[in-house]
């Protein structure tokens, strides 16, 4: 099996951005000295896999084990990233496969400039805005999806009692909250405060301008403050 | 000290004026528990510790969420229709 088909080049899929940036000993093809570094938080993102450097190698040869090897190492990660992006299973699973199969096509580009899993990922990334932009729904024009209604806006908090949410939010709840953001906050967070996108890369991905990334970022945690707050509030009634 | 310096320094700003300034200050990286208005407001400080506190956590949230196996069958399928379209052989022995 043929895996090479080159198609878009893998600075195109990666963009510009600072990700993707390793100490030594990490497993990219073609490791350059390190300029920058992303914090910590971050570089746990892309942590070494063992066997990936050779399958990423024999997949581009053609060897069809390989890449069904690399389907199993980051599954995982494109779904949950698909899943947070579109907050429904369905969807999440379709890109899933149309993420991997632009794998499949485009492995044979992939140079390591950058991490593998950082190439994957922005090629799931791209997959996933270009099926909003398609479906042509409100929450698919980034430019409304940016701009939610004043409803689903946060409120200004004045004179509202601290709930305490500081250590006590637990992971299940803030996912959760994730799947109740409106579209176009949900895409920002999920970017920028999960997948750790920088805003330049994020405004440049939804068209919009760094400013506007900025802002729905901010909305956006405010929400889910919002959200946790209302959950939270919710368990004490119950308890 | 003139009013323009107070505000922008976070002093005799109130609650409203403060979080109309919060993404800025996010974003610049600035400490902003330490910020004048914070310090003297604890209705503010609680709710820059929640921001602060929902960006870290997320930045912890692991891809907990697997698909189901009839992704992979559904891609190995439209692969091998890929390659019957293209006629290409399969590299793996199976060439007479």
């Amino acid at each position: 099996m043929n895996l090479a088909i080159p198609t878009k080049s893998e600075k195109e899929l990666t963009g510009r951005g600072k990700r993707g940036i390793f100490k030594t000993g990490d497993l990219r093809m073609n490791a350059r000295p390190m300029q920058e570094q992303k914090p910590i938080q971050h570089m746990r993102r892309n942590p070494p896999i063992a066997g990936e450097a050779e399958a990423i190698a024999k997949a581009q040869a053609g060897d069809a084990q390989s890449f069904e090897m690399l389907y199993s190492l980051h599954k995982r990660r494109v779904y949950s990233l698909c899943l947070r992006m579109l907050g429904n299973v369905a969807e999440a699973e379709d890109l899933t496969q149309e993420a991997f199969l632009q794998l499949y096509r485009k492995i044979g580009t992939f140079r390591g400039d950058s991490a593998f899993s950082t190439w994957l990922h922005r090629l799931a990334v791209n997959v996933v805005l270009m099926h909003l932009r398609k479906k042509g729904l409100p929450q698919v024009s980034l430019e409304e999806a940016l701009e939610p209604s004043q409803e689903d806006g946060p409120r200004k908090d004045i004179g509202e009692r601290d709930l305490m949410l500081h250590g006590s939010l637990d992971r299940v709840a803030l996912e959760r909250a994730v799947e109740n953001l409106p579209p176009g906050y949900r895409l920002v967070f999920v970017l920028h405060d999960v997948e750790g996108y920088e805003h330049n890369e994020i405004a440049d991905m939804l068209s919009c301008s760094i400013g506007n990334s900025k802002s729905q970022l901010h909305k956006a945690r405010m929400k889910l403050r919002d959200l946790l707050r209302t959950g939270q509030r919710k368990e004490e009634s119950i308890a | 000290m003139s009013d323009a310096h107070n505000k922008l320094s976070g002093k005799s700003m109130n609650c409203a004026e403060f979080q109309e300034r919060l993404p800025e200050l996010f974003e610049s990286g600035a400490n902003v528990s330490q910020e004048e208005h914070v310090l003297g407001c604890e209705n503010c400080a609680s709710l820059v510790r929640d921001l602060e506190y929902i960006a870290a956590q997320a930045k912890l949230l692991l891809p907990i969420h697997d698909p189901s196996p009839k992704v992979w069958n559904y891609i190995e399928s439209a692969i091998q229709n890929e390659h019957a379209e293209q006629k290409i052989p399969e590299h793996s022995g199976k060439r007479s």
